[in-house]
C-alpha cells in the first residue's frame, strides 16, 4: 500500500534533494564537467555575508507575511462567519485574490504602485509624504512586496479559519455567554483554543508560501532595488539561471530546505501547544 | 495484449523521436532555432524563417521562442546538458567567449562561403572584440545594435534645444526638459536603465576600458568612477533623471514606456527599438548619438547566431544555409529596416544608401553613423562573470544610494582580482 507513495516521495523529493546536496559540493556551470570543491560553496556564502543577508531578508519578509495574513485572515473570518448574501459576496471577493495568477496580480500592483503615476503615489503626495518609491526605494520595496503577498493570500487564510470556526461547538459559546463571558472572553477562552490546530496549519502554509516567494519578485522587482527583494528562492534562480553557478545555487537550496524545515517544525510545535496538546 | 500494445507505442514513439532533428516530410533536412524576444522582432524573424523555408526544398528551419536573452541562454545551456539542445540559437556578445571556452560552439570557418559573407567589420566577430584575432569564427552577426539617444522632438523644440553632444550639455538639457508640479515630477528630462551596457558606454566615453594593458579588470579606473558620478549627479543633484524600476530587460521596457507616454523627454536605449518607438510615439522621435566626455563611444550589443557543436552534421549544414540566407542583402535589409537593428553586411548598407533610405529615415542614418564610435569588447572568458557578478550588482547600489564612486570601482577591481 505504501509503495506508490514511497516511489513518488523518493522520485520527487528525496532524489532531487540528494542531487542538490551532491551538486552543492561542486563548482559547475552545466557546460563543463563539475569540479569537487567540498564545502567551499557554503564557506563562500557565509564568508561573503551573502547567506546572512539572504536569510535575514527572507525572514523579515516571512514575518510580515505570516503575521499579517494570519491576523487579517482570522479577523475577516470572525467578521464574515455569518449567513447573508452580502457577507457571502464579501467572502468571495476576498478569496478571489487568491485564485488570480501571480503574474496578473503583480502587474496590477506595479501599475498601482508606480512612483510617479500610481494611485498610491498620488495618495502619498496628498499626505505630504513626497515621492515614495514603493518599488524603487531599497528601504520600502521589501515591505511593499510583503503587503502585496498578504493581499494575495489572506483570502486563503480566511477560508481555512472559516472552516475551523464551523467546528467550534455553538453550545460551548452559549454556555460561556450564560456564564457572563463577553465577546473577547469567549474568543480567548473558547474559540481560540479550538482554532489552534487550524492556526497551526494556516501559519505553516503561509510560512511556506512566503519562503517560496518567486513570481512576485520576478515580475515586480527582479530582486532589486539594491538586492532589497532578493529572497532565497529568487537568489537560487539567479545563481543557477543567470550566473551559471549550479554549485552555489544547490548550496542555497540545501540551506533553504534546512531552514524551512526547522521553522515549520518550530512553528507547529509552538502553535499546537508545545507537546502536541492540540 | 495490453503489454504488447504498450511496447509498440514505446517503440513507435522512440522511432518518431529518433527521426526528430534529422529529416522532415519530403526529405527536407531540419534544423531547430531557439530565439529570444517577442513582439515586432519575433514577427519579422518568423516571416524571414518562413521565406527561407519556402525559398528552397532542401532545408527546413523550425523556430521556437524562448523568452528574453537570459532565459534563452539558460534554456539552451540546460538543454545542452540534457542532450536536447537546438541546432542553433543566438546569444549576446558578452557570453560568447565563455561558451566558446566551454567548447559548446561550432567553429564556422570551414563552412562554404564563411569568408565571403561581406559583414560590416564593426559588427562582425573580429570587429566586435579586441584580442579575438586568433579565434575561429564562432558566430555570425544577427540582431546587432548600439545604445542610442531618443529625444522627444516636440519637447526639444519647445525648449529650443538640440540633442546634447557632451555630458555637460546632457546634464543641462535634462534639467531644462524636467517639468514639475510642486514636488511631483510630471516629466523627467532623461532616463536610462542602470545597466551594464549603458555603464560601459559611459565608461568608454570617459576614456576608459574594462581591462587594462595587462588584461586585468580595471573598469576604467577614474573613467569608471566618472561614469557612475554622471548618473549620481543626474539623479540626486539635478533630480532630472528617473532610474527606471526593475532590473535587466524589465528596466529597459519601463524606459521605453516612460518615453512613449511622455514621462521622459530623452531616453538612452538600444537602436533595436527604433522602429517600435517611431511607430508608437504620439510625437516625433529624434535619434541622436550618445553624448561624449573625452570622446564619443558606444559598445555594440545584440546577438550573434551560433551553431551548437553537439548538433548532428546534417542539421548544422541546414543551420548554416539559413545563416547565409540571413546575410543575403534582401534579408539583411528587411531585418534592419523593419526592426531598427543595424544591417550586418556592407552590401546591405550600400544598397540602403543608394536607395535613399537614410535620407528618408534620418534616425536610421544617425544609428548607422554612430557605428563609427563603436568600441570592442575584450575577448575574455571572464567577461560574462565580470558583468553578472562584479559590475551589475554594484551599479544599482552605487547609483541609487549615491555611494563613493571611486571606492565602488576599487572594490570591484579588488573582488575581480581575488577571483
Amino acid at each position: 500500500m505504501l509503495g506508490p507513495s514511497v516511489l513518488v516521495l523518493a522520485t520527487f523529493f528525496v532524489a532531487p534533494l540528494a542531487l542538490a546536496v551532491r551538486d552543492s559540493l561542486t563548482s559547475w556551470d552545466l557546460l563543463s564537467p563539475p569540479v569537487y570543491v567540498g564545502l567551499a560553496n557554503y564557506a563562500r556564502l557565509v564568508a561573503s555575508g551573502e547567506l546572512a543577508a539572504l536569510v535575514g531578508r527572507t525572514l523579515q519578509f516571512a514575518l510580515v507575511v505570516v503575521s499579517l495574513s494570519m491576523s487579517l485572515g482570522l479577523a475577516l473570518a470572525l467578521a464574515l462567519n455569518r449567513p447573508g448574501r452580502l457577507v457571502a459576496f464579501v467572502r468571495s471577493a476576498v478569496f478571489s485574490a487568491y485564485v488570480v495568477s501571480w503574474v496578473s496580480v503583480a502587474l496590477l500592483w506595479m501599475w498601482l504602485l508606480d512612483a510617479d503615476q500610481g494611485v498610491f503615489a498620488a495618495g502619498a503626495r496628498a499626505l505630504g509624504l513626497g515621492r515614495v518609491g514603493f518599488l524603487t526605494d531599497p528601504g520600502v520595496a521589501r515591505l511593499t512586496l510583503a503587503v502585496v503577498t498578504v493581499w494575495k493570500i489572506t483570502g486563503f487564510s480566511m477560508v481555512v479559519f472559516l472552516v475551523g470556526l464551523q467546528d467550534v461547538p455553538r453550545d460551548l459559546l452559549e454556555a460561556a455567554s450564560l456564564d457572563g463571558a463577553g465577546a473577547w472572553a469567549r474568543f480567548r477562552h473558547v474559540t481560540w483554543p479550538l482554532l489552534r490546530p487550524t492556526a497551526a496549519f494556516v501559519g505553516t502554509t503561509s510560512l511556506i508560501a512566503s519562503f517560496q516567494a518567486f513570481d512576485v519578485v520576478r515580475v515586480m522587482t527582479q530582486g532589486g532595488p539594491v538586492k532589497a527583494t532578493t529572497l532565497l528562492v529568487y537568489a537560487i534562480y539567479e545563481q543557477v539561471f543567470l550566473d551559471l553557478r549550479v554549485g552555489r545555487a544547490s548550496a542555497l537550496t540545501v540551506v533553504f530546505f534546512a531552514l524551512l524545515s526547522g521553522l515549520s517544525m518550530l512553528q507547529l510545535w509552538l502553535m499546537r501547544g508545545r507537546g502536541g496538546r492540540a | 495484449m495490453r503489454g504488447s500494445s504498450r511496447r509498440a507505442f514505446v517503440a513507435g514513439a522512440s522511432l518518431a523521436l529518433a527521426g526528430c532533428g534529422r529529416a522532415v516530410g519530403g526529405g527536407r533536412q531540419r534544423a531547430t532555432l531557439w530565439f529570444a524576444y517577442g513582439g515586432k522582432n519575433r514577427e519579422v524573424l518568423l516571416s524571414l524563417v518562413a521565406r527561407f523555408n519556402a525559398s528552397q526544398a532542401r532545408y527546413q528551419v523550425t523556430p521556437t521562442y524562448q523568452g528574453d536573452y537570459f532565459e534563452c541562454l539558460a534554456k539552451t545551456r540546460t538543454a545542452i546538458y540534457a542532450g536536447v539542445a537546438p541546432t542553433f540559437t543566438h546569444v549576446v556578445g558578452e557570453v560568447r567567449p565563455y561558451l566558446a571556452g566551454a567548447g559548446v560552439l561550432e567553429p564556422l570557418d570551414d563552412y562554404p562561403g564563411a569568408s565571403t559573407l561581406g559583414l560590416v567589420p564593426a559588427l562582425s566577430q573580429r570587429g566586435s572584440y579586441t584580442g579575438a584575432d586568433d579565434q575561429p569564427l564562432w558566430a555570425v552577426p544577427f540582431n546587432r545594435s548600439t545604445p542610442l539617444l531618443y529625444c522627444n522632438a516636440a519637447a526639444l523644440d519647445a525648449a529650443a534645444l538640440s540633442p546634447p553632444e557632451s555630458w555637460d550639455e546632457l546634464v543641462a538639457a535634462a534639467s531644462r526638459l524636467t517639468t514639475r508640479d510642486g514636488a511631483h515630477t510630471t516629466r523627467w528630462g532623461y532616463e536610462v536603465p542602470i545597466d551594464w551596457w549603458f555603464f560601459c558606454a559611459s565608461l568608454a566615453q570617459a576614456g576608459g576600458s574594462l581591462l587594462d594593458a595587462t588584461g586585468s579588470l580595471s573598469l576604467g579606473g577614474d573613467a569608471g568612477a566618472r561614469a557612475l558620478r554622471l548618473w549620481q549627479r543626474l539623479i540626486h543633484d539635478e533630480r532630472s533623471m528617473r532610474p527606471p524600476p526593475g532590473r535587466d530587460y524589465n528596466a529597459w521596457q519601463a524606459t521605453n514606456q516612460d518615453f512613449l507616454a511622455g514621462r521622459a523627454a530623452m531616453v538612452c536605449t538600444s537602436t533595436a527599438f527604433l522602429r517600435y518607438m517611431e511607430e508608437n510615439a504620439r510625437f516625433s522621435v529624434r535619434a541622436a548619438r550618445l553624448a561624449g566626455l573625452v570622446r564619443r563611444a558606444v559598445p555594440t550589443g545584440g546577438t550573434f547566431f551560433t551553431v551548437l557543436r553537439g548538433a548532428p552534421p546534417a542539421e548544422k549544414e541546414a543551420a548554416w544555409a539559413f545563416l547565409r540566407f540571413m546575410c543575403e542583402t534582401p534579408q539583411a535589409i528587411e531585418w534592419a529596416t523593419r526592426t531598427g537593428y543595424l544591417p550586418v553586411t556592407e552590401d546591405a548598407v550600400a544598397t540602403l544608401r543608394r536607395s535613399g533610405h537614410y535620407e528618408r529615415s534620418p534616425n536610421d542614418a544617425v544609428a548607422q553613423a554612430q557605428l563609427g564610435d563603436a568600441v570592442g569588447w575584450p575577448w575574455s572568458r571572464e567577461l560574462f562573470r565580470v558583468q553578472r557578478e562584479i559590475v551589475t550588482p554594484r551599479l544599482e547600489a552605487a547609483v541609487l544610494q549615491n555611494l563613493d564612486a571611486a571606492r565602488v570601482i576599487a572594490d570591484a577591481r579588488r573582488e575581480a582580482a581575488a577571483g
